[in-house]
């Protein structure tokens, strides 16, 4: 395997950068564990630390899936990407971009009133969950976004092969980039605040993404098994297009509780209860391209993306879908609960919806046709079973919360600090064995296709 | 069904939704405004502290934010408000128990904060969050509640102290406040906290003496 066209390259930079903050993001993410079990055990408080949790997630995945489209385009346009150096122009930018961006928050998490507002905007952290980078980063952010559609849109304008792959992927993208931009102006109103912040929200994550991810799984689906083009296109329309069904007015669970009108509990609990669906239609397409290939050389990647849908499956799907609906939403809304959801979801739906594209391409990259897929298969597992875990602990805190807190009305610190204790140690310990997985990933990852082969063993013949 | 058919479907299907939801959203917007008291300067004051201190990087509003700390569009009206200034600018000089570092808020930020967080306490959330099943039935369950049990009640007193395991952690749990209390310090201290102790956030208690009376009794109950 050996990729055909020298540009595709550039993907390796942006994985290379998703990686490296896919293990800060875990790192953080531990300490925040250890902060539920004692607040004060380190030098930034928890809110810079869960900032840079999410915030390293967000643009590691965004990352990665601008690697894989990097790596996707000039295949499927068949040609060399139209610039580089604005390509790798625009790897840099947002390298240092991002650089910055975190060095504000450290530095705001050791002296808070470095955030105080200048004229109006507070230069160091927007203090809104997700996107709490700061106004000037926002700009450059979009800047950078609309440098990277450009340039893929000019390589496909280069020989015009409108593949629906292509075009799902680049539509995807718009759409993502299209909805940052209401997260991006100030409201007096609370309300109108955390309205326009889910736009950015969910129809980043239950929208653009899912758009992305299910070009990209066609895409890996073809690369893997050798599935055939049409059928696969067909069924990712059908895919995408559920997905946008449900999606566009699934916003409206998000709108049942925060000073919205009512009306919002009928669109959104009807809506986001159907969300499962397309995710579903995702697993049985994979099952059925993947079930009768034989002689697959890349197992990694059909093992990872198989089990991208599946996760992709529970944890967006079940997960969500087991508190979506108002009658329960009322009582769960801001417990752990939802914490569980987004741990489980972000995980299968895009954590290994990278990975997988990094197993499938990233062997051509570096020219080898075999590779030792042991460490890839050991940190699955690791990293899988521990998120699992992760994922029943905060699940099992979240039930406790919403019965003790919700319906009982014992206070919330007297539920967090007692009662859920040994929820959060077992989570921390669970965390560890994460790390675990995600650093032979990383070991894999700079490894991969650069040491010899094990020798073969004499006698096993290749079946 | 061709590819192109259902490529179709996707991308005029999308479009529909996306135009129903825009509808909602223009809906929306015209309501909002009539279901949430006026924005005044200071409520906005108080919203720019609180992204100022990346407030959500730990509490919940309206249910939303990062679940590592106490929910708040509704704390104004549990907790007095003497006690969450005091708190806001130096959160373990009031409770020593608490997580929450001081951050340098200053007194004006402190009052501006409560003013938004006032907003918020009012915005109309089709009901949420719901009364606890459990301590909306308490006295229900065949046992007479005593008068001050239900002026412990009606005061909210609960919003911060907790007895036997149901009620607020910012002040002290009362659940055995009778062994080591007597009547004229508990009494006394009802109608003066700071007279007894120094550094106390606790409300004077504005109340006829029948009440102060019938409170005490209760507190004495606790043992």
């Amino acid at each position: 395997m050996s990729i055909k066209y020298q540009s595709q390259k550039i993907a390796e930079h942006f994985y290379t950068f998703a990686v490296i903050l896919f293990l800060v993001q875990v790192i953080v993410g531990i300490i925040a564990a250890v902060q539920f079990i004692k607040p004060d055990i380190f030098i930034l408080n928890f809110n810079t630390i869960r900032t840079l949790h999410i915030n390293a997630m967000v643009v590691w995945l965004l990352a990665g899936m601008m690697g894989a489209t990097y790596y996707v385009v000039p295949e499927e346009s068949e040609t060399e990407i139209w610039s580089m150096p604005l390509a790798k122009f625009q790897f840099w930018a947002t390298v240092v971009a991002t650089t910055a961006v975190v060095l504000g928050y450290i530095w705001m998490g050791l002296n808070p009133q470095a955030n105080s507002p200048i004229m109006g905007i507070t230069p160091l952290n927007e203090g809104r969950e997700y996107i709490e980078a700061p106004r000037w980063a926002d700009v450059l952010i979009v800047i950078s976004v609309l440098t990277f559609l450009f340039v893929n849109f000019m390589t496909m304008l280069k020989t015009k092969k409108w593949t629906g792959i292509q075009g799902t992927l680049i539509g995807g993208l718009t759409f993502l980039a299209l909805m940052y931009l209401p997260g991006m102006f100030y409201t007096k109103s609370m309300v109108k605040d955390q309205f326009w912040w889910w736009w950015v929200v969910h129809l980043w994550v239950e929208g653009a993404w899912e758009v992305i991810a299910g070009a990209l799984l066609a895409f890996m689906l073809m690369k893997v098994v050798g599935a055939k083009r049409e059928v696969v296109e067909k069924w990712m329309y059908i895919e995408v297009g559920f997905v946008m069904f449900t999606g566009i007015l699934g916003t409206g669970h998000h709108y049942y509780w925060i000073g919205t009108p009512g009306y919002w509990l009928w669109v959104g609990g009807i809506f986001s209860s159907l969300e499962p669906l397309p995710l579903l239609f995702m697993v049985w397409d994979a099952f059925r391209t993947t079930r009768d290939a034989r002689n697959v050389e890349n197992r990694a990647g059909l093992y990872y993306t198989v089990a991208h849908a599946i996760f992709n499956f529970v944890g967006a799907g079940l997960w969500g879908v087991i508190h979506t609906l108002p009658q329960v939403n009322k009582w769960t809304h801001g417990t752990q609960i939802t914490t569980a959801h987004g741990h489980l979801a972000f995980y299968g739906a895009y954590v290994l919806l990278v990975l997988s594209m990094i197993y499938i391409t990233l062997p051509a990259i570096r020219g080898v046709k075999e590779f030792n897929s042991s460490r890839a298969f050991a940190s699955f597992w690791w990293m899988t079973i521990s998120m699992v875990f992760i994922v029943l602990t905060i699940t099992g805190a979240g039930m406790v919360q919403t019965y003790m807190e919700r319906l009982m009305g014992l206070d919330y610190v007297a539920v967090k600090a007692n009662y859920n204790l040994w929820f959060w140690i077992l989570r921390a310990i669970f965390g560890v064995g994460f790390l675990y997985g995600v650093w032979i990933f990383v070991l894999d990852f700079f490894k991969l296709g650069r040491e010899p082969m094990p020798a073969a063993i004499p006698g096993i013949e290749k079946a | 069904m061709t590819n192109k058919a259902a490529r179709n479907l996707f991308i005029f299907g999308s479009l529909f939704f996306f135009v129903i939801f825009l509808g909602l959203t223009f809906d929306t917007m015209g309501k909002l405004d009539k279901r949430a008291p006026e924005i005044t300067e200071k409520v906005n004051a108080g919203k720019m502290a609180w992204h100022k201190y990346d407030c959500i990087g730990c509490h919940t509003i309206l249910g939303n934010g990062s679940y590592f700390a106490p929910e708040l569009a509704k704390i104004t009206e549990k907790k007095p408000k003497g006690y969450l200034k005091q708190f806001l600018m130096d959160p373990k000089a009031v409770n020593p128990g608490a997580s929450m570092p001081k951050l340098g808020i200053t007194s004006e930020e402190a009052d501006n904060l409560l003013t938004f967080l006032d907003w918020t306490a009012q915005v109309d959330t089709n009901g949420w969050p719901p009364k606890p099943i459990l301590a909306s039935a308490v006295g229900a369950g065949g046992k007479e509640s005593s008068a001050g049990q239900r002026l412990y009640q009606s005061m909210g007193c609960s919003g911060c102290h907790m007895i036997n395991g149901i009620g607020g952690t910012t002040g002290p749990d009362l659940s055995r406040v009778g062994s080591t209390r007597d009547r004229a310090w508990l009494a006394g201290h009802f109608r003066d906290p700071q007279a007894y102790v120094p550094k106390s956030a606790m409300p004077k208690v504005e109340a006829p003496d029948a009440d102060i009376e019938q409170l005490t009794d209760y507190m004495l109950t606790l043992k």
